[in-house]
């Protein structure tokens, strides 16, 4: 192709644009409104596998001492405990200090505890097992062994809360697809019913160009280049919203579980690509179903 | 160079065109003549592959039109320039545009596109309204804007429907000393009129049609 053709498929393309400006802004609108929701729930996607991945391979638990185990007992329980692979005790936490962590979370709210006869807060032990999925350590099994100890009344881990969040990320991932396949819809008949607009718009023209000898595709290919602009900028504005909107979110600390706040990512640059690239195809998709139809 | 072969046309129950057979040879400056609904336009639409015929062939420099795919059609179509009733030019674009789009789509060189319209208004005499759009014209300078869109790619063939209908006898003059020199070159014209001012006197072929069939051939 003649490379001063190119630049009149993409000249044409950018003339029909603007010369229904109104439309293509509206259309661009609803394709970034759209994409946004669409990269939205990746954005959640991405985030909560992510925090999954880092609560999982590190694997936590909470194991509570019966009111009133020795120092005997306890040394018994923090040996067995030291012994487990890939355990460390982060921390020790007696009757007196769960309490006063209490009082601290409650802030203000902690009068009432003042009123308790004796202290009901169990002493007990934080865990962590570093490397958790790679060393095959199974909690369960481990959870049994524990209360199968003199002294312990109660043992729990991370990973029955994480499995709820699993089936949790499911049903996102579920209603990803869902409403993704929607909004792609969306986007394909938000595209065609544009092109169809600026086909008409055009409508004297094509005649014109048919008469004088122009081929299908040299009538057809600026509306399929517009198409594919719309795709493109629509893909490019909804991730920089998107980027934009992380930016305000990633900047205050979430606490979900745990005392550290939750670490919030970006999508990754191979998601980007692809939600960029899904934007264009589906442009290119409207448009030449646009022109399919009305040329 | 144009030959057609038992033609007819009908629209709905309308016959336009009865069993037309007719030569026309390379170079030949022809006029197309008869009253309104004679058949003049359908003829030159079936030549230029705008209509299809109910029955019969038409074969331009050999290729038979009823056989060509619609891709071949095209290409045809830009070594024959049409020089329409109603003008056809785009209101939104200026005049050079609209003779340059019918070089555009042979997708040749850019420069080459902008030296030959030039070239082509110059002959016309419209070198001085490239910029102008086509509301801001004259009839006469509309249809010549016309003439040049159909001409600047060197046409073998160049069919003209009523150029001079809207036009006063001064114009109708310049337009039609304009298809001439067009047809001295080389060009094979053909041109549909119900005028009788443009025939009286002329050397030229006369082809009458009267109720789709040819009722005189001055040949």
């Amino acid at each position: 192709m003649v490379i001063g053709l190119r630049f009149y498929f993409l000249r044409q393309a950018l003339l029909n644009m603007r010369r229904n400006l109104t439309v293509h802004i509206l259309s661009l609108g609803t394709i970034v409104a759209c994409l946004l929701i669409l990269g939205s729930f990746l954005l959640l996607f991405v985030n909560l596998n992510n925090w999954l991945g880092q609560w999982g391979s590190a694997l936590s638990m909470s194991i509570y001492l019966k009111d009133g185990t020795s120092a005997y007992k306890r040394d018994k329980i923090d040996a067995f405990i030291r012994a487990l692979p890939g355990a460390r005790i982060r921390r020790f936490i007696s009757k007196e200090e769960a309490m006063h962590d209490l009082k601290a979370a409650l802030g203000e709210e902690a009068g009432f505890l003042e009123r308790l006869a004796h202290n009901p807060l169990p002493a007990s032990y934080e865990v962590i097992f570093e490397n958790a999925g790679a060393d095959e350590i199974y909690p369960e099994k481990i959870k049994e062994q524990l209360l199968a100890l003199d002294g312990i009344e109660d043992v729990q881990h991370s990973t029955q809360w994480l499995k709820r969040l699993e089936g949790f990320l499911d049903v996102v991932r579920l209603m990803g697809y869902v409403i993704g396949g929607l909004l792609c819809l969306c986007i394909v008949f938000i595209v065609t019913n544009t092109i169809k607009l600026t086909i008409y718009s055009r409508r004297d023209e094509i005649e014109i160009l048919k008469l004088v000898g122009a081929t299908d595709w040299f009538v057809k290919l600026p509306f399929l280049l517009e198409g594919m602009i719309q795709g493109i900028l629509g893909g490019g504005m909804a991730i920089v919203s998107l980027f934009l909107s992380y930016l305000v979110f990633s900047s205050k600390e979430i606490y979900l579980i745990g005392p550290a706040p939750l670490e919030f990512v970006f999508l990754p640059v191979e998601y980007m690509v692809l939600a960029f690239s899904l934007s264009m195809v589906l442009g290119i998709i409207g448009s030449f179903i646009a022109i399919g139809r009305f040329i | 160079m144009i030959q057609l072969f038992h033609l007819s046309k009908k629209f709905g129950p309308n016959i336009a065109l009865n069993s037309i057979d007719l030569r026309i040879g390379k170079g030949e400056f022809v006029f197309i003549t008869g009253p309104s609904g004679a058949g003049k336009t359908t003829l030159l639409r079936l030549i230029f592959g705008a209509e299809k015929p109910a029955t019969g062939h038409i074969l331009i420099n050999a290729i038979n039109l009823n056989r060509i795919s619609r891709s071949n059609l095209d290409l045809l179509r830009r070594k024959i320039g049409f020089v329409f009733q109603d003008f056809k030019l785009l209101p939104n674009k200026t005049v050079f545009e609209n003779v340059a789009i019918a070089l555009e789509v042979t997708g040749i060189r850019t420069k080459i596109v902008k030296r030959k319209t030039h070239q082509t208004l110059r002959r016309v005499g419209l070198a001085e309204k490239e910029k102008a759009y086509p509301l801001s014209l004259s009839g006469g300078e509309q249809q010549r804007v016309a003439i040049a869109r159909a001409i600047v790619k060197d046409p073998l063939i160049l069919l003209a429907d009523e150029p001079t209908g809207n036009l006063d006898p001064d114009l109708t003059r310049e337009i039609m000393s304009l298809f001439k020199g067009i047809h001295e070159r080389g060009t094979t014209v053909v041109i549909a009129t119900h005028s009788r001012e443009l025939l009286e006197g002329t050397q030229c072929r006369t082809i009458v049609l009267n109720r789709g069939n040819i009722s005189g051939d001055t040949w």
